[in-house]
């Protein structure tokens, strides 16, 4: 029965800091197996909603429903129980840990003193960072520490992923093995993902559905050409970034 | 009995304006540098006993003796910020913790060196006597103390609100970074906040010796108390601060009072505990 | 592992422990050195301790006397009233020091309450206990209440010298340690050292916040009960001054300069800076009151601000260089 429901669902999501609007009840459905973006300008409340999907901070109003189960309310640790995981938009890197260890406190998610070592082995050469295993985090640089967290998600065996801007910073080439990453992790490991990316041309050539949002709101869905040929979405885009 | 309830309340109040003076300095220091000064309780100690030095060497009353006091503190605090606390500022909070607690054993044993453990009070002050308000009576000394102690608080608002090194505070209160970036010299900034801060607990030093004594481990209660301030204040709010003070104070009142003088701590901490419990963000926080 | 693996692995520490096992036998006759050996070991017993709640959890617990003091009373009382031995005292003494520590944990985790406001909370734990026991008559009160010995000085643990407690203590200091290990190596470490580090980034990895901080606190407190139970035999009364606040926070410190979540951290830290200061106390004592402690806090000063991250990295970078002058291309895994 679970699988006919949508694997994450949000209802109204509405986020406040004090008079600021974050989040303004959002509605969102991602189905099992789906790649989907989620993208919006400069604080349109894109991690704000990451957080609240996640449970790290308490929406004040709303629900959350993950794999049909109401965990609006559920500390991040049991949604990750549960097969919810994300990446950082500003790194949180456990700074004095290895790589190794780093992700081997993720895979103590599902994997006892027994089974956690093979684990660690398969992420740590799934992401490429086999040769700097025994590393100090705080020794690495942004672009490895951005793959460490990712590998550290990934070690918890999550159903659904959500990586928020988990390829900013990366040049062309780690683009794309990024983006190889990505199809490979959805359509091999059959991991849901969610992503929030400002980097146009990712979104674009990895996402096959988008949702834009702009000041709290969702203001347009579809696949990558609709999205593009969006007259509201590219309005929001030029009014808000016209810097750029 | 309610005369008595009554009488300790006024007591309570009065005594509240001075622990919201200190905690004031606490404050600032805490919310503007992030710094976890474990010493501030102490610094009020040095300051009484720098009022006593001042009052027994040179005939001042204790009410005067911040007019030496306070530029001695503030000279302190700067001199402190330079040598140790701007180490600290990119260490994790265990360092200052650490280095803080170091000061602390630093001054409370050099208090104990210079003037030894017996306690000391200044002899007499020109502010004695009671004065009779609707048949309670209270003492010159501590209407006195509050008075001053609002006065000052309200100056450290104008200071902070109305002046360009007030708002330098402010800015680097923000972010380290942000404010190095926008111009501010963080260094000195943060020592001017350090000093003001010490200093502040130089006034509230004279108007405490116009009627307490003081002795080297006296620290740790006016320590606990600020920290109890600032809990129930929340961040950012000096009328948050006043109202804190004044919980405190007249808590303490009525808990020597009515139960056991030696349970004056446990009443303080018990506000401390239940309010972290309940309002971790402070009774009247704003972040 | 083989057994002949693991005792050349772990040579160094074997050799430090019959150092310390044989270290009384030439100093028997001299009971000063043999009190400051004892207190160095009860101090490393609570600093390795705190290595668990503070050094891998990052909880920056101040209530070591709160325990001990728990621990102390339970243990006394137990003697006094029902001549119940403290070798079994002290295990019911740690228990109840256990109970204190989830009274208090379970909310103040629960409310994330974290950092300095962490820090005082666990602190005012411990003077609030001081203040209650000082009273509450029957049990604590002003007045030393003096502990007699029932059947045998074996029975009572009211030995004449404080050799016997140098050895019981020394036992605790294994365990403490042998625990520390366990832990760095399983799960529960591995969880608290993320916690440590970065307390979202570890929920969202599933790690159950409250629940892990939570069996950190539970061994410290029931280690500090277990010394406690000691501590109390050892000076032969009960006083509500068990519940130390100076002694919480210089078992903090002592963790925090050997260098945060390093096993053997908090035990170098604690005989340098114990040591440092018995005989500064020894050397200046007969001067000035507090000189010593004047010269001393300078030294705390100096090692948090110029060695933050503690003297244990210092100390096992050096041994490293040593090793690699002594059999140079050998790999040695970290300490930590
Ligand atoms: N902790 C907070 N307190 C107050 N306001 C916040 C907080 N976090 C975010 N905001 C505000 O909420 C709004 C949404 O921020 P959010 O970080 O969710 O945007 P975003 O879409 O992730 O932006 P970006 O693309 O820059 O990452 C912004 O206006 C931001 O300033
Ligand atoms: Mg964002």
């Amino acid at each position: 029965m679970e699988n006919h429901q949508p694997l994450l669902k949000a209802v109204d999501l509405t986020v406040d800091f004090g008079s600021l609007r974050a989040v303004n009840h959002m509605n969102l459905e991602v189905q099992r197996g789906e790649l989907v973006g989620l993208i919006g300008p400069n604080g349109a409340g894109k991690t704000t909603a990451f957080n609240a999907l996640t449970g790290l901070i308490m929406p004040n109003e709303g629900k959350v429903f993950f794999k049909g189960h109401d965990v609006t309310h559920m500390l991040p640790h049991k949604r990750c129980q549960m097969g919810m995981s994300r990446t950082f938009q500003v790194i949180r890197p456990f700074v004095h840990l290895t790589v190794e260890d780093a992700v081997r406190v993720g895979a103590y998610n599902r994997h006892g003193e027994r089974t956690v070592k093979s684990k660690v082995d398969q992420v740590l050469e799934m992401c490429e960072l086999g040769e700097m295993r025994n590393r100090v985090c705080a020794d690495l640089g942004l672009a490895t520490l951005r793959r460490i967290e990712l590998a550290r998600a990934l070690a918890t065996e999550p159903e659904l992923l959500l990586l928020d801007e988990a390829g900013a910073g990366l040049n062309e080439t780690e683009l794309a093995g990024f983006m190889k990453l990505l199809h490979r992790l959805n359509e091999e490991e059959h991991i849901t993902l969610l992503v929030v990316e400002h980097v146009m041309k990712m979104v674009m050539g990895v996402c096959r559905r988008i949702i834009v949002l702009d000041s709290g709101e969702v203001i347009a869905e579809g696949t990558p050409e609709q999205i593009s040929a969006n007259p509201r979405v590219i309005e929001a885009y030029l009014g808000k970034r016209a810097v750029l | 009995m309610t005369d008595t309830l009554l009488q300790s309340i006024i007591t309570g109040v009065l005594m509240g304006f001075v622990y919201a003076l200190i905690a004031v300095g606490l404050s600032i220091i805490y919310g503007v540098m992030n710094v976890v000064n474990f010493a501030h309780g102490d610094f009020v100690m040095l300051s009484m006993y720098l009022s006593y030095m001042a009052g027994t060497l040179l005939v001042w009353d204790a009410v005067a003796t911040p007019l030496i006091t306070v530029p001695l503190l503030f000279l302190f605090g700067f001199i402190t910020y330079y040598l140790l606390i701007d180490k600290t500022l990119r260490q994790l909070y265990v360092v200052q913790l650490a280095v803080t607690v170091g000061l602390q054993i630093f001054l409370r044993s050099l208090a104990l060196i210079v003037w030894k453990a017996q306690p000391r009070a200044l002899q007499y002050s020109i502010i004695q006597g009671n004065i009779e308000f609707f048949g309670y009576s209270i003492l010159t000394s501590r209407l006195i103390a509050a008075v001053v102690s609002l006065i000052f608080i309200a100056a450290i608002a104008y200071f902070l609100n109305k002046t360009w090194a007030g708002a330098a505070i402010r800015a680097a209160s923000d972010d380290l970074d942000t404010a190095s970036l926008m111009g501010v010299n963080y260094h000195r900034t943060y020592a001017l906040t350090f000093a003001i801060g010490a200093a502040l607990t130089a006034i509230a030093g004279g108007l405490l010796m116009s009627f307490q004594q003081t002795d080297p481990q006296g620290g740790m209660r006016f320590g606990v108390l600020s920290w109890c301030v600032m809990a129930l204040a929340g961040l950012g709010s000096l009328p948050g601060l006043i109202a804190a003070g004044v919980i405190v104070g007249v808590a303490e009142a009525v808990a020597v009072t009515f139960f056991d003088p030696r349970s004056r701590l446990l009443a303080i901490y018990m506000i401390f505990i239940l309010v972290l419990w309940l309002k971790p963000r402070g009774l009247f926080g704003r972040k | 592992m083989n057994i002949a693996a693991f005792l050349k692995r772990n040579v160094g520490w074997f050799a430090l422990l019959l150092v310390a096992a044989v270290l009384p036998l030439p100093l028997q006759k001299q009971q000063y050195t043999m009190v400051l050996f004892m207190l160095i070991v009860l101090y490393a017993v609570l600093a390795t301790a705190w290595n668990i709640i503070g050094g891998m959890a990052g909880q920056l617990d101040l209530a070591a006397g709160a325990y001990l003091g728990m621990g102390a009373f339970t243990t006394g009382t137990l003697l006094l009233r029902w001549e119940v031995t403290p070798w079994v005292g002290m295990f019911i003494g740690a228990l109840m020091a256990v109970l204190l520590s989830l009274l208090i944990g379970y909310p103040l985790f629960g409310f994330k309450i974290k950092e300095v406001w962490y820090a005082l909370s666990s602190l005012a734990l411990c003077e609030v206990l001081r203040v209650i026991f000082l009273m509450w008559d029957e049990v604590g009160g002003p007045t030393e209440v003096y502990l007699p010995t029932v059947n045998s000085p074996l029975y009572s643990m009211r030995f004449t010298t404080a050799t016997p407690f140098y050895y019981i203590l020394l036992v605790l200091l294994v365990v403490a340690l042998v625990i520390n290990f366990r832990i760095r190596a399983t799960k529960l470490g591995y969880q608290l050292l993320a916690l440590g580090e970065d307390e979202d980034a570890a929920e969202v990895l599933g790690i159950d916040a409250r629940a892990a901080k939570l069996k950190a606190l539970v061994i410290y407190a029931f280690l500090c009960g277990l010394v406690g139970g000691v501590y109390a035999c050892f000076y032969g009364y009960l006083h509500p001054s068990f519940f130390d606040a100076d002694i919480s926070t210089e078992v903090a410190i002592f963790g925090i300069v050997g260098g945060m979540g390093i096993i053997y951290g908090p035990l170098l830290a604690t005989i340098l800076l114990v040591g440092v200061r018995e005989l500064l106390r020894a050397r200046l004592g007969g001067g000035l009151e507090g000189l010593y402690l004047v010269v001393y806090a300078v030294v705390l000063i100096v090692v948090a601000l110029y060695q933050p991250r503690g003297i244990a990295p210092l100390v096992s970078s050096v041994l490293q260089k040593l090793r690699n002058a002594l059999a140079p291309g050998k790999k040695e895994a970290s300490w930590r």
